[in-house]
């Protein structure tokens, strides 16, 4: 089964998180902070990365620029969590930063733990 | 006139009790005296207080004649009307002469006597009128003198910043405050050109202001920012023409305000917001997290009982969050960030997009989400965005506020220089009591059937907000327990 590295400072987000990924038979990883996010991509060799934007070591997208610069991480999927203001009326500036940031998808905080299983299986396939 | 004052003079009685009686039926006060010495005297007394003096030419003692010189030096303005019963025009020429305003024969009827009288009173009423309206012109051109002096102390004493330019471009005048601000003395700059003042963005304002007659330019604001002792100032320069009555182009005046104070406010709003941003809502979207993951099952087996109260705890922290976010969208609106991308839209798409958007939401309830379009709607200039946010909005209340099995339509269509785009349901609908406050902001509808739905009371406000910016309208109608339909106006891109 593949394995999920989550990303975030927030420990009880990245529990609930771990939860629904190992429910469904996921093996998870758990970083709590940017730094950390950066040396677990490379020692626990993830097939996938789902990464918290706002950390106060080093944010989401520093990590996502390195990891994307980094050639033997740069194929890794990540999922970008944002819980910056991404409501309904500012829904424009998520894409952008998904754009910016390279990240293959990005979803809001808090997930519904269907759609990001799905959200993670369609990655996957890729 | 107050009542009107009269004395009668006369040597027979009968002709001052008869006077008298007359004068008094007008509504005159009258006061009598039987020779001319005690008519003068009573004149002195209070020589304002008569108004007419009716005065017999021929009495024992101090002749008429005479009473009429000293009268006309005592009370200049009482009018004496002369009785002679020799009426001959010669006494009455005489008596004119010397300054009677008028006179009457004996005997007189006593219609005759009203309307001499009335005369006489009319004359005054119109002399005093005249006096005092010659009265108020020396006051104001007393008053002119000092306006000069007092507009410079106004203008010297005004915090804001004031500058006159010619309609050369010449500088007419700077205030204190203005040369504070611009750190520049008067001398260097006054009756010299305006690009004298190294402040380019001020010096174009008055330029393009003096441009003005041509392009029939109201005024113009913006913004600088600028150094002055070593501090960062920002001023809010406001510039426009001035013309004389003909509309031609005299000048221009700017005022400068300083916002420096607002300027920091702002930024500390914004600090705030990004507090709130993080502080606030990361913890709240953690917690509806943890529930949605306990709710699943996923922390493992919860009873029917429990899943309902977490399901309810659930709900609340969605309804925090979306608070944090209407609030967030609200300071920003209001800081002037929010409408900055007007480009132009196809309204057309940019609806279709959103009533799919929410089409899983309205059959996750059971009702009908209908979209009509009529073909080929020309673009709007529009904030993408926001524009979907307040469609979404609005739809999103829609459903809401819907029970099970009803219907919500959205319609788009063109109605002139403007795009109608109705959002109708047939939920519980508006009390005629709160639908003209649906719009405030933290408004909402409390009752027991709007009880279990989670909502802010901002989106509305917002929704307002967004149409307003966009010089667009929105309005309401409502049938409580029928239906409630919103009606935005977005005006089309003019060609």
């Amino acid at each position: 089964m593949a394995k999920i590295l989550i990303v975030d400072d927030d420990p009880d987000l990245v529990e609930a998180v771990t939860m629904i990924l190992e429910s469904k038979g996921y093996d998870v990883a758990a970083a709590y902070g940017g730094i950390e996010g950066l040396e677990k991509a490379r020692s626990e060799n993830p097939d996938l990365i789902v990464l918290d934007v706002m950390m106060p070591d080093k944010d989401g997208y520093a990590v996502a620029k390195e990891l994307k610069a980094d050639p033997e991480l740069k194929e890794i999927p990540i999922l970008l969590l944002t819980a910056v203001v991404s409501h309904i009326t500012t829904t424009k500036y998520t894409p952008q930063m998904g754009l910016e940031t390279e990240a293959e998808d990005y979803m809001d905080k808090p997930v519904e733990p269907e759609e990001l299983v799905s959200r993670i299986e369609a990655l996957l396939a890729k | 006139m107050e009542q009107p004052k009269v004395i009668v003079i006369d040597d027979e009685a009968i002709m001052r009790d008869g006077s008298s009686r007359i004068l008094a039926k007008e509504n005159m006060a009258v006061v009598t005296a039987e020779n001319g010495e005690e008519g003068l005297a009573k004149v002195k007394e209070s020589p304002d207080d008569f108004d007419v003096m009716l005065l017999d030419l021929m009495m024992p003692g101090m002749s008429g004649m005479e009473v009429l010189e000293q009268v006309r030096e005592i009370a200049p303005s009482l009018l004496v009307i002369v009785v002679t019963g020799y009426a001959t025009v010669d006494t009455a020429v005489e008596a004119m002469k010397k300054g009677a305003y008028d006179f009457i024969p004996k005997p007189f009827t006593p219609d005759q006597l009203r309307i001499v009288v009335h005369r006489a009173l009319e004359k005054k009423a119109l002399e005093e009128e005249a006096k005092r309206l010659r009265k108020e012109a020396e006051k104001s051109l007393k008053d002119v003198a000092k306006e000069k002096s007092k507009t410079h102390t106004i203008i010297n004493s005004m915090t804001d910043g004031v500058l006159v330019v010619d309609k050369d471009g010449s500088v007419a005048l700077l205030n204190p405050a203005a040369t504070r601000f611009l750190s520049i003395s008067v001398e260097e700059v006054l009756g010299k050109a305006i690009d004298q003042i190294k402040v380019e963005a001020l010096t174009q304002a008055v330029k393009d202001v003096l441009r003005g007659e041509e392009e029939n330019l109201a005024g113009v604001s913006q913004e600088i920012q600028l150094q002055t002792d070593g501090k960062e100032i920002y001023l809010r320069c406001h510039a426009v023409p001035v013309r004389d009555e003909d509309g031609a182009l005299l000048g221009g005046v700017a005022v400068l305000q300083d916002i420096t104070q607002l300027k920091e406010l702002e930024r500390m709003k914004a600090d705030f917001v990004a507090m709130v941003t993080h502080e606030l809502r990361a913890p709240v979207a953690a917690i509806e997290q943890q529930l949605t993951v306990i709710l699943k099952g996923l922390a493992g087996e919860i009873n029917e009982r429990q899943a309902r109260m977490l399901g309810r705890a659930k709900e609340r922290a969605k309804g925090l969050l979306d608070l944090v976010k209407d609030l967030l969208d609200l300071s920003k609106i209001e800081a002037g960030m929010q409408v900055q991308y007007m480009e132009p839209v196809d309204i057309g798409a940019l609806l279709a997009k959103v009533v799919e958007l929410m089409r899983p939401q309205a059959e996750q309830k059971g009702l009908t989400l209908e979209f009509e379009l009529e073909e080929g709607l020309p673009s709007v200039n529009a904030d993408a965005a926001n524009m979907e946010g307040v469609f979404t909005n609005l739809i999103s209340n829609a459903i809401k506020y819907t029970p099970e099995g009803g219907l919500v339509e959205v319609s788009g269509k063109r109605e002139g220089d403007y795009i109608r785009i109705d959002v109708r349901d047939t939920g519980i609908g508006i009390s005629e009591k709160d639908l003209p406050r649906i719009f405030e902001r933290f408004y909402r509808v409390k009752t027991e059937k709007t009880r279990q739905i989670v909502g802010t009371g901002l989106g509305l406000s917002i929704v307002k907000q967004v149409v307003d910016a966009h010089l667009g309208s929105i309005d309401v109608q409502s049938v409580e327990n029928q239906g409630t339909c919103f009606t935005v106006k977005l005006p089309v891109v003019a060609k």
